[in-house]
Parts: structure tokens; sequence; C-alpha cells
């Protein structure tokens, strides 16, 4: 009883968290939702005792439900043959030693960052790179993420391991979120959708518990693409202008009935009773790593002074 | 960390990795000469290459699906008793009776006998099991893949002395030239008695232990003997060590010609009919007027025996009796593994390893949790400036 009310409240707020935290864009000037809880203050909350027959329980541990999406790379990989709990949970002790060491923000694909890292070759042996995340991936100690940019009309992508310890710092220039969850389309765009100034500085975020998500529709450059863009659903490109042909292609080759595909999606996720439980266990350390941060950037200022 | 600067997807440089079968070994065998015959083979590299060389390679006796004949039989072949629930209770308490949790084996109670180590002694393996891979990095910044091994209960069954052992039917053909070692057989994995049969259950009584799920045996020389029930932990090994790792290597199947013998098949078009991945030609049709013996085809692949030799140790886990082993291991994730001492002889012991096993220090001090080796960076430590 008690386990599936947890469940469902566990649920309900990610559905709720979902829409609450990403479902602002920047054109709306108001926010029409109901209180927003933050990640700060949503700590432990107890699950309500009204709900279960159980009393004797007082108070469970339960991450707010945002961390699915702050912390992807905390859920390993779904394929059943390679999983392991014991391992996972090595691997996680892992991450969050590395995460003490260094601030991993928060970010999603579309923001913009910038990332310090050890280089033998350069100059002054730390090498700085900024750019629009388009892509990211892997899980546990491999996650990795992808920055572009174009640099003297030459486009560049590299690809960073978050917890190479070679990295030195990761900012994040602006949050936001894009209408997609990859951005590779950028490499047939015009160049300016990709162009940052590698000089740029942290933007600061009005609201602090929304993640904003740009409705920016980009112009691809004419035909021959390296993908079949019109195949893939993009919400973030303009009209593709494309001859009727290559729509009716698109609708052969299609796969609708994979929306229906219980099995499908069930085997490509994490069942939520063990993101639960994952996140719980990590939720208290990663919550004491937060405030120890702001701590030092409030003594930072401060200091200083 | 991997830098792709491009704008274009590159394409990554192929390997060649066919030349070393140019360091063909004589095989000398007794129906013909052994000819050098210039031959396009169905792989479609033109070598010289020994005839004899190429077909007793793939003849080789590869897997049995039954253990030996000397083996009891191990899993309980009755279908589920209609046993009340009482009963069922009192089979359980009748078990808890029998094999009650003992207290943790000091060194000091077990009647070992002082041995020196020389580095010619053998000593025992251990039984682990392969829980999956995890990516470290090197204090240079290189990244390593290591094998994450996760060593089981084990626990010493019985020893065989050498005179013993080598009347044995494997011990017979093992030391036939060669001065006799012995045995230690070494169990993993206590599980409940119900499931197994008396006889398998037997082999455990004489020393009080659950039964187990895997047995191994392991060749030790009598210095590194250990007496029943001596459990062997992750702190058998030592921080920097060598180990063979052997393994039962991942099950692929029936495989066709060219994943298991790694031909090349014919072309993706060019009006190939019905030729892409098949073997092609299966003999000459002149010399013998036959397919010899040992001709590459489909057939099954993988599950064979497979030793990874001189894999290093980076660390060791005590508390959840885990090594991190530099390198991959036959088999698949969470398959059983048995983890040696290496034989390779420039990586073998020069400094005398935990002897004959390790023991938790009797003084109450919890030895180091966490154990990495000088190479690796450490998570916590702070990020490598070059």
């Amino acid at each position: 009883m008690l386990r599936r009310a947890v469940l469902q409240t566990f649920r309900q707020g990610l559905a709720q968290s979902f829409f609450k935290r990403y479902a602002v864009s920047l054109t709306e000037t108001t926010v029409t939702h109901q209180p927003i809880e933050t990640s700060n203050e949503a700590g432990e909350r107890s699950v309500p005792t009204q709900k279960t027959g159980d009393e004797s329980r007082n108070t469970v541990v339960v991450a707010p439900p945002e961390f699915r999406f702050m912390y992807p790379e905390f859920l390993p990989d779904p394929a059943m043959e390679t999983r392991n709990r014991l391992r996972e949970k090595l691997e996680r002790m892992d991450m969050l030693q590395r995460r003490s060491v260094i601030e991993i923000p928060e970010f999603y694909t579309g923001s913009i960052m910038a990332v310090t890292v050890a280089d033998a070759n350069s100059p002054n042996k730390f090498a700085r790179f900024v750019g629009i995340c388009i892509q990211r991936g892997g899980s546990g100690l491999r996650a990795w993420f992808i920055l572009r940019n174009v640099v003297d009309k030459q486009g560049v992508e590299i690809l960073y391991e978050m917890y190479c310890p070679l990295i030195q710092k990761i900012e994040v220039l602006r949050l936001e979120r894009r209408l997609d969850e990859s951005l590779l389309y950028l490499r047939d765009a015009l160049p300016e959708y990709s162009t940052f100034p590698l000089d740029m500085e942290p933007e600061r975020r009005l609201n602090n518990s929304v993640v904003p998500i740009n409705p920016l529709k980009v112009k691809l450059r004419p035909r021959p693409w390296l993908e079949r863009w019109e195949r893939q659903n993009l919400q973030g490109v303009e009209d593709l202008n494309l001859p009727q042909r290559f729509y009716d292609k698109a609708e052969k080759v299609a796969k609708p009935w994979e929306k229906y595909d219980l099995m499908l999606h069930y085997r490509k996720t994490i069942p939520a009773e063990e993101q639960e439980k994952i996140f719980a266990e990590v939720h208290s350390q990663l919550q004491q790593q937060e405030l120890k941060r702001k701590l030092r950037r409030r003594r930072g200022p401060d200091n200083e002074q | 960390m991997a830098t792709r600067i491009t704008d274009v997807h590159g394409h990554p440089s192929c390997r060649l990795h066919f030349w070393w079968m140019l360091c063909a070994v004589f095989v000398h065998l007794e129906e013909t000469c052994s000819s050098l015959e210039f031959v396009w083979n169905s792989s479609g590299f033109g070598l010289f290459f020994n005839h004899e060389q190429i077909r007793t390679m793939s003849r080789v006796k590869r897997r049995t699906t039954h253990p030996p004949y000397w083996h009891v039989l191990k899993n309980n072949q009755r279908d589920d008793e209609k046993i009340s629930s009482d009963n069922l209770c009192f089979v359980r308490e009748v078990i808890q009776d029998k094999y009650k949790n003992k207290s943790p084996i000091k060194g000091s109670d077990l009647d070992i006998e002082k041995t020196v180590w020389d580095p010619k002694t053998k000593r025992s393996g251990v039984i682990a099991r392969n829980i999956g891979v995890q990516h470290m990095w090197e204090k240079d910044g290189k990244k390593v893949i290591c094998t994450v091994l996760h060593v089981l209960d084990n626990h010493v069954v019985r020893y065989v002395p050498p005179e013993e052992y080598a009347k044995s039917v494997i011990g017979t053909k093992m030391f036939k030239n060669r001065k006799p070692l012995g045995c230690l057989v070494v169990g993993a994995e206590a599980a409940n008695p119900d499931r197994f049969t008396r006889q398998y259950c037997s082999l455990f009584d004489e020393v009080g232990l659950l039964p187990k799920k895997r047995l191994a045996r392991f060749i030790v020389t009598p210095n590194a003997a250990l007496p029943p029930c001596t459990p062997l932990t992750a702190g058998h090994f030592v921080i920097g060590q060598a180990v063979d790792v052997y393994g039962k290597t991942i099950d692929y199947g029936f495989q066709g010609v060219v994943k298991r013998w790694g031909f090349k098949g014919g072309p993706a078009s060019h009006g190939a009919t019905k030729f892409h991945r098949r073997g092609g030609t299966i003999g000459t049709g002149r010399d013998k007027a036959r397919v010899w013996p040992g001709q590459k085809m489909p057939g099954h692949m993988g599950s064979e025996r497979r030793f990874n030799r001189g894999l290093k140790i980076v660390r060791i886990n005590m508390k959840y009796n885990i090594i991190y082993v530099k390198g991959t291991v036959p088999g698949p994730t969470n398959s059983i593994v048995q983890i040696f001492d290496t034989i390779l002889p420039r990586r073998r012991f020069t400094e005398a390893p935990p002897h004959p096993t390790y023991f938790p220090p009797e003084d109450g001090t919890l030895p180091q949790e966490d154990i990495w080796d000088s190479s690796l960076h450490v998570f916590g430590s702070p990020s490598i400036s070059v």
C-alpha cells in the first residue's frame, strides 16, 4: 500500500513537474501554473500517511521527480543482458565522488555550455570550448555530451565525457531546452544557428525553477543533407519545402505503430520503482554537494570584499 | 575523452589485422607431406598456407555439453513434492540447525602449517562473477576499460595431496612426465540444499558447509595447501599483480561462416545472385578429390574455455569483495570466471603475496576499504592538470 502510494505520488509528480518545468516558452510573459516547488524545498517529502494503512512508517525519502531529467546518467542502460545491481551501485558511488570534486551542472540539449579541459598541447595548458549541446547520452561514468560551434567558418564538434578527470570546469552559459531531444540537424542548418561567441558570459536566469523551451525553428541549407530529416518528425526545423515524393516515401517507411508498442517502451526505460530507489540513494549526497557549493559561492564574493 | 573536430562524418582508418597469419608454424602430420601451396582460400587472402595447419585448427575439440562421468548428479530431479506447509517449516528448521552460522574464521583458528613462499609456489585461485565493465582513468588522463569481478563467498571444500591426485583421471594425464602437485577443491555461492541431490550435498557434509552452486579445482603446490572451510576473499590478491582469468566465451549459437571464421563472403550488389555471406569453394577438385577434414563451415560458435592472461589488478574493494581488472575477460556479464595468479614469466610475483591466503587482521583493525593502484586516478582526488 505504501509502495503504491509512493509510486503514485512519484508518477504524478513526474508528469506535473515535466509540464511545470519545461512547458514555459520564452514568448510567454505570465506563468499560469500552480505553485512550483523547487528542488531545494522538495527535499525530504513525507508520504501522506492518510493514504496508507501502514502507520508505523514515518518518512520515506523520495527524491524529487525532476532528478530523472536533471541527472539522467544515474539511470543505468536498460539492456537486461548487461545489468547488475551491485556494479551499478558501485559506479554511482564513483560518480558521486567525482561530483564532489567538480560541479557538473544541470543542462539539456540546446543549452550553451563552456568546458575547460587540461590539454598538454595548449599554450595555457587548458583549453576552453564554448558550444551548444546537440546531443547527450551514455549512462554511468561513460556519460557524454557533444558541443557544437562554428569557429572561423569551420564547424567544430567536440564530444566530452562528463566524468573524465581531465575536465576542469563545466559552465552552463545559457540553460534552455529546444523542441527536439537531438539537434544533429544543426550540421545541415545555416551556420548562424550554430555560432556562439567564444567569450560569451554566463546569462542569469530570471526564474530559477523553470527551464525555458526555446521554440526556435531552424532554417536548413539546401540539399544534399547528412540525414533524411523529413523522416524524423523534427519540431525545431522550418518547413523543409521538399517535393511531395519525399514525404510519400517517409510515410511508407514510417512506423506509426511504435507509439502503441508498450513492451518496446518498457524495454527502453528503467521502471519507475527502480528509478525511485536509485535517486533516493543518490539524492541526499547530491543535495549536500549543492549546499556546499552554494555556501562556497556566497562566501567567495564576501571574502573578496 | 574523444575529440571529433570535423564538420563532415570522418571515417575511421581500416585496421590491417590479417598479417599475423604470415607466421605459420609447421605441423608435422603422418598422412601427407606438408606442402606449401599458393592458395586463394575462401577468405580471399592470397598467402602461402600450410593445408594441414588450417584444417587441423578447426578440428580441435571445442566443447562438451555434459559433465565428466565421475561427477555426481548435482541438481534435484524431483518435481515439487506435495508437502504441507508445516512440514516445509520443519525442513527449513532442520537445515538451519544443521548449518548453523559459524563465526568468521580467523587465521589462528585453522591449523595451517607455517609455510614459506618461494617463487615456484602455486597459490589457490578464486571463483568470481564478471559483473560488468567500468571505465576508469589513469593519472595522465588516458581512459582504461576495467572489468569488475565480484569474488563470491569462496570456501575451500577439501585438499587432495599430490600422491592421491596423481592417481585420478585428470591427474594421470596432467602429471605424466612432471612432478605431481596438489589440488584444492573450492566452492562458491552457497545455496539451499533442497535444490541439490543427496550425493552432491554429501561432498560438503564432512566439512559442514552449505552446498555451493559452483565448484572448481585449483592446482597448488603442497606448501600453499589450505584446510577445509577456509574463506577466500578479494584480499587474496595484491594490487598491481597480473592475473589469468578463465571463463567460457559468449555463446553465439549456430553462426555462419562470415561471423564464425571471418570469411569475406561475396559482394552485396553488382549482380551477385544469392552469394552474400556464403563460404564459396570448399576444395580444389584436384588433389585429394574430397573435402578435407576440418574445412571451415557454419556451426556452433562460442561457449568455449578461454584464458585471458596477464591482466593487471588496478583496484580492490575489500568491503564488497570486488576486484577491478584492466582489460576484458572471457564470457558475458554475470557469468562465473576463475581467477589465478598469472603464469606469464615476466609478470609473476617477485615478492611474497598473502601466502597461503589473506586473513583479516586479528587485532580488530579493519583493512583499507578501497585500494587503488598508483597508476589510476582516484575519483575523489582533484582533476588532472597536465
